[in-house]
């Protein structure tokens, strides 16, 4: 009796002694990490957290509820010599870990399932075996971790059995140490910084103006010592929860790549020395097939960013003159054309004509200044939907004008693919235009013109109040300044194609809906949509190139689109529009593919 | 291993203008590097880094002709030399005299690589006759090169066949397109070239022979290049019969 | 100076264009036109008259070819050698012109000679422009191969000329034939171009041999190699494929996207066959037919047989 009682006291001065050192662990390392640990950033996580497992994803239900049955099996284990006496708190705890455990139920199903899909990945990329048996037992811990704390949560309540409880909550204490403090911290100094923030590696101005030698200047990361701390906490930090691999467009369309694995590599690699830098385990199509969709970046729950991993990697290709001819031959045109097409500036505001449309330098008193991207303003299929733009704004009495040949491509393209230099010297050649127009509104009718502009752009010296055509749609119609006659409201069902950087990166969801529903009568809803939307095949510059592949993903997404049972797809990124309607065309799925504002315009008398 | 490339600054003919009387304005007209002799600097770069050594880029031409020279560098050829004078425009001769006279100023060369043309003019014939004047062995049209004890080893690219040769060194090689994918120069790394070193050479110093009578051009102009957008009626023989006149009006049929 | 025009090329079939030039340049100015033979008569060669140099070999690489016409030349003065401007021609008209220290005119198209100057036409800037060049003589040209007619005047007078012993630098270590199958499109004089308008891939032969009558080789959109895999991937022309400046461009069933214009706008000429009127492709082309493809094809390719 004696002996259990002080086994019992060794056991839970353990316990608690191991609960401690998470949060020790946690406090230093993300000091260490100068994450700072401030109230606000933890708010702020927390709410993130909620928001997205009330929202129904697996992955943050998993993570919640992890963090929730850690949190109360800590809570029991502490107050386990008080807790008989304090009915309230038992009812309290009680009522929170049910749910916890259920969560935690579901997560385990969610994760066996992931486990085998990743081992079937991991057969498609021909992983090696060292390197598969490594995921294995880091994906085991995990389960380990989840199974404990679950079980942990249901052993509290058999008071018989507290011994076992804390020994237990030891053990899973110390794996959460061991391998989940790291993950914690990165999770947490990425609060604010993930989607659609990107590392800028060097400013051209400052090498322009001779702050910084040219001499100096490295772009790209050729071996592990050349990540900056961030990077290497960020693929340290996977522990294969492999969220990123399941909504990985890449992965499902059969392309060299998964997010996970790519992390797990470089994490291990350099772990084992790092003999020959990065690209003695990545492979350079791997790197090309990322369309920087982000949808790891968002879903992965511990805050892993793998495309910043991804860019400075591509940065490093670009440097070495790793090209084929279709990437080089896009960059050259970027460099010669201002387009990465290759055609004349001169032919760019061919669309417009005979449509009365002002350019900026004619009109300098235009309310926005409309930014027509390099895809609406040559693809001649696309420029119908800078035609119903024009149309849509001049009928709602927008006083607007383009920059005809002044406007040089965003540089997204430029930026994704790896070329810095290039993408910079094109925002900076964008900015004094705007600049010089003396800008201070800007619509676009491409998320990804929208997303450097707003996003970008800033720190390039380019403030604007940027708008998405669909947000300009949507207050237009809002403000009754863009009348809809109930008559030509479209008897047809549409669904709308979320764009990665207008949705995931950008927050945009309800606008092109309400756009929409202004000028058709059914709008549904695909499986995948809002910021779980599913990639078009085209972003991180894949438009322009090739990348080995089972199947597209366009055509991925045009039968999700299919599903839906709509008569046609609408997009809101000239991109997608391309992808879509080419792949509609090839799987037949006989639908009909249309941006947001060539619809309206059709209403619009 | 020292390897000499040479690189033309060579009019864009994407960004040629019409003047009056349809004749094309080359004054001031637009230059780029030619495009093939890309090629040229990229087989120039793997030799080295399979054999050590120095790159070194020629060129003739204005002041302007420096950014095709800064190109060859900022691919990373270690230094550039530019001779200060007119293009010879059509006369081959004159321009592979030259270019060699500039060539053997700079001391000895292992290999000097041309591409198998050049953008503007396609004749082909400096290579050979570089290395006539520079009194070296030449391979023309080379796919692969392999350098070994002295020697080159290259496969050549003809028409309907593909041969194997051997070649003492010094040696002048062309290389066609085939033979490998240039590497895209990033911006900073065409910033970084601005620092590489390029010599200056004026022409007249080289004393080159002006040759027993100089190619000389008459006149030029401009074929018209929009697209016609005739549609040809008619049913299909009809339609096809036309097409046929047409195209032999062109001077496309064989 | 003799009164001579001399053409020489490795090639049989260009020989006998060469033969053309040289007999039209012969006329005008009162000369006449030699054949040069290296090391034997060759059959195919038609010509009135020839001059066969002994001493270089058959088949003789071009540094020792080059040698053996310079001798020839040093000896028997000819005012003008035509050599046709293949790959290895044109490093023989190099050696030549910079051996004897000639002027050089290449990749030359209508010849004249007005009193001593030499006169030629040649386009440069990828076809844009043309040129019109002269220089005194005696002088080397390199003539665009396919630009004359073969000759078919014909004689038996043969003189000879035994150059000496001939040895080059460069070695010859195997000579084989070009591997089959792998066609160039960007080399190509004329391509036809397959779009989706055509509906089987049992009907590309169709295609291919219109392209073969036009000397040319056949091409495609993306959706041909890389959707449905009719084709292999270099065929695709366009943004993601390869980019092609032919003389003839066929483009059959083609709508007309902006990714594939991308890869052939700069073709010389363009014919467009579409059944839509609308389709871009006829903006970007010089001659449109608004028919159906399967009635089209053959009906040109009859046309062009029967011109033969
Ligand atoms: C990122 C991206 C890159 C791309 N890159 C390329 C590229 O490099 N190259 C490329 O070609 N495409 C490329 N595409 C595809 C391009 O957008 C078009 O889809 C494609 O060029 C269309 O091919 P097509 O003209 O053969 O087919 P379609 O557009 O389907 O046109 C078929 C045409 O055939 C005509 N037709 C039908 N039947 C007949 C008949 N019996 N007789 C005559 N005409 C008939 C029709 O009127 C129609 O105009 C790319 C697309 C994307 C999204
Ligand atoms: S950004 Fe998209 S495509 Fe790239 S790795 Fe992440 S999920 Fe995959
Ligand atoms: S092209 Fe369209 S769906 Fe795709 S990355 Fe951009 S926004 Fe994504």
């Amino acid at each position: 009796m004696v002996l259990l009682a002080a086994a019992y006291i060794v056991t839970y001065a353990v316990s608690l002694l191991s609960a401690a050192a998470i949060f020790a662990t946690v406090f230093v390392r993300s000091r260490r990490a100068s994450a700072g640990l401030g109230a606000g950033r933890l708010l702020e996580l927390t709410r993130e957290e909620a928001r997205r497992s009330i929202s129904g994803d697996p992955v943050f239900l998993m993570h919640a509820s992890i963090a929730l049955g850690v949190g109360v099996s800590i809570a029991e284990v502490v107050l386990a010599p008080v807790l008989p006496a304090l009915f309230a708190l038992r009812i309290l705890l009680l009522a929170v870990s049910v749910p916890a455990t259920a969560g935690l139920a579901v997560a385990f199903a969610w994760r066996v399932q992931r486990f085998v899909q990743s081992k079937s990945v991991e057969r498609s990329l021909h992983t090696t075996g060292a390197f598969s048996s490594a995921s294995t037992r880091m994906q085991g811990i995990l389960m380990v971790a989840i199974a404990l704390t679950a079980s942990e949560l249901v052993v509290a309540w058999l008071p018989a059995f507290a011994l076992v409880d804390a020994a237990v909550s030891i053990v899973r204490n110390s794996l959460v140490v061991a391998y989940y403090v790291g993950p914690t911290v990165n999770l947490i100094s990425r609060v604010g910084t993930r989607l659609p923030s990107v590392e800028t590696p060097f400013v051209l101005s400052d090498i322009m103006s001779g702050k910084v030698d040219a001499s100096t200047v490295r772009s790209g990361v050729g071996d592990y010592p050349d990540f900056s701390p961030k990077e290497s906490l960020s693929f340290d930090s996977c522990v294969e929860i492999g969220a990123c691999e399941a909504s990985c467009p890449a992965t499902a369309a059969g392309r060299p790549l998964s997010p996970r694995v790519l992390m797990r590599k470089l994490s291990l690699h350099s772990d084992a020395g790092g003999e020959g830098g990065p690209f003695a385990v990545v492979g350079e199509d791997e790197l090309w097939s990322c369309t920087s969709c982000g949808a790891c970046v968002s879903s992965c729950p511990v805050g892993v960013k793998h495309l910043d991993i991804v860019y400075d990697l591509r940065r490093d290709l670009v440097a070495r003159g790793k090209l084929d001819k279709e990437k080089a031959g896009m960059l050259e045109n970027l460099a010669r054309s201002q387009n990465p097409y290759g055609f004349k500036q001169s032919d760019r505001a061919k669309w417009a004509e005979g449509l009365g449309v002002q350019t900026a330098s004619e009109s300098s008193r235009a309310e926005y200044v409309y930014w027509v991207g390099c895809v609406a303003s040559f693809d001649q299929r696309a420029q119908r939907v800078a035609r119903s733009m024009a149309k849509i704004m001049k009928s709602a009495g927008v006083s607007f004008a383009i920059l005809g040949q002044d406007e040089a491509c965003v540089g997204d393209p430029a930026r994704r693919l790896g070329e810095e230099g290039r993408y910079q010297e094109l925002v900076y050649q964008n900015v004094e235009k705007l600049n010089s127009l003396g800008a201070k509104k800007v619509v676009t009718t491409c998320p990804h013109c929208f997303n450097s502009l707003k996003n970008e752009y800033p720190r390039f010296g380019g403030e604007y109040e940027v708008v998405h055509h669909t947000q300009l749609i949507s207050d237009l119609v809002r403000s009754g300044r863009l009348k809809v006659p109930p008559d030509r409201v479209r008897e047809v069902s549409v669904t709308l194609h979320d764009a990665c950087y207008a949705s995931r990166y950008n927050n945009i969801f309800d606008e092109p809906r309400e756009a929409l529903g202004s000028s058709v009568s059914d709008v549904r809803e695909m499986k995948r949509n809002g910021e779980k939307t599913f990639c078009c095949g085209a972003g991180g510059s894949n438009y322009w190139f090739k990348v080995p592949e089972q199947r597209t993903i366009s055509g991925i997404r045009a039968k999700e689109a299919a599903e839906t049972g709509a008569k046609a797809v609408a997009t809101e990124c000239p991109f997608c529009l391309s992808m879509l309607e080419d792949s509609s065309k090839v799987m037949g799925t006989g639908m009909e593919v249309r941006d947001v504002a060539e619809i309206v315009a059709d209403a619009v008398p | 291993m020292r390897i000499a490339v040479c690189v033309k600054h060579a009019i864009d003919e994407t960004e040629l203008k019409t003047g009056p009387g349809g004749r094309p304005v080359l004054e001031g007209a637009a230059c780029k590097v030619s495009v093939f002799d890309k090629n040229a600097v990229e087989e120039a770069l793997r030799m080295r880094s399979a054999q050590g050594g120095e790159v070194v880029a020629f060129t003739i031409g204005s002041e302007d002709a420096r950014k095709s020279l800064k190109e060859a560098l900022a691919m990373g050829a270690d230094r550039g030399v530019l001779v200060v004078g007119a293009q010879a425009s059509l006369d081959t001769g004159r321009t592979a005299r030259t270019i060699a006279a500039a060539v053997k100023k700079e001391g000895a060369f292992d290999v000097v690589l041309c591409s198998e043309g050049s953008s503007d003019t396609y004749s082909g014939q400096v290579p050979p006759m570089l290395a006539e004047a520079l009194g070296t062995a030449y391979v023309g049209y080379a796919r692969k090169i392999q350098l070994e004890g002295g020697k080159a080893k290259v496969e050549r690219l003809l028409e309907d066949s593909v041969e194997e040769v051997e070649a003492p060194m010094p040696v002048v090689v062309s290389v066609v397109s085939e033979i490998n994918e240039p590497r895209y120069p990033t911006l900073i790394q065409i910033m970084q070239a601005s620092k590489k070193p390029v010599q200056e050479i004026p022409e007249s110093q080289l004393a080159v022979d002006p040759g027993s009578s100089p190619v000389a051009v008459l006149g030029m102009s401009v074929q018209t290049s929009s697209r016609k957008r005739v549609i040809i009626e008619g049913g299909p023989e009809d339609a096809a019969a036309k097409l046929i006149q047409e195209l032999e009006k062109e001077g496309v049929l064989r | 100076m003799s009164e001579q025009v001399w053409a020489y090329s490795g090639s049989g079939e260009v020989q006998c264009e060469l033969m053309s030039a040289a007999l039209e340049l012969a006329e005008k100015s009162g000369r006449s036109a030699v054949a040069v033979e290296l090391g034997r008569q060759r059959e195919e060669v038609v010509a009135q008259s020839r001059l066969v140099v002994k001493g270089a070999g058959d088949d003789p690489l071009p540094e020792v070819a080059a040698e053996a016409l310079t001798r020839a030349a040093r000896s028997r003065h000819p005012s003008t050698i035509l050599v046709g401007a293949t790959r290895n021609g044109r490093e023989v008209a190099s050696r030549v012109a910079a051996r004897l220290g000639w002027p050089c005119l290449s990749e030359a198209s209508k010849l004249s000679i007005d009193g001593a100057q030499l006169q030629a036409n040649r386009t440069v800037f990828a076809g844009k422009v043309v040129a019109t060049v002269s220089c005194g003589l005696p002088a080397v040209v390199t003539i665009k191969p396919a630009f004359y007619p073969k000759s078919t005047a014909s004689g038996k007078e043969v003189d000879e000329f035994d150059a000496g012993e001939l040895t080059g630098v460069v070695k010859l270590l195997s000579r084989r034939k070009k591997e089959a199958g792998a066609v160039d499109l960007r080399k190509a004089k004329a391509i036809v171009s397959a779009g989706r308008g055509v509906k089987r891939k049992e009907d590309l032969p169709m295609l291919q041999s219109l392209a073969e009558e036009l000397g040319g080789a056949l091409g495609c959109s993306r959706p041909l190699s890389s959707d449905l895999g009719w084709l292999p991937e270099e065929c695709h022309i366009g943004l993601t494929g390869v980019t092609v400046k032919p003389d003839l461009y066929v483009a059959v069933g083609i709508s007309g996207q902006l990714q594939h214009i991308a890869g052939m706008k700069d073709s010389k000429v363009v014919v467009a066959v579409n059944t839509d009127k609308d389709a871009p492709i006829f903006q970007a082309s010089d001659y449109g037919i608004v028919a159906d493809l399967y009635q089209v094809v053959p009906a040109i390719k009859k046309a062009l047989e029967s011109r033969r």
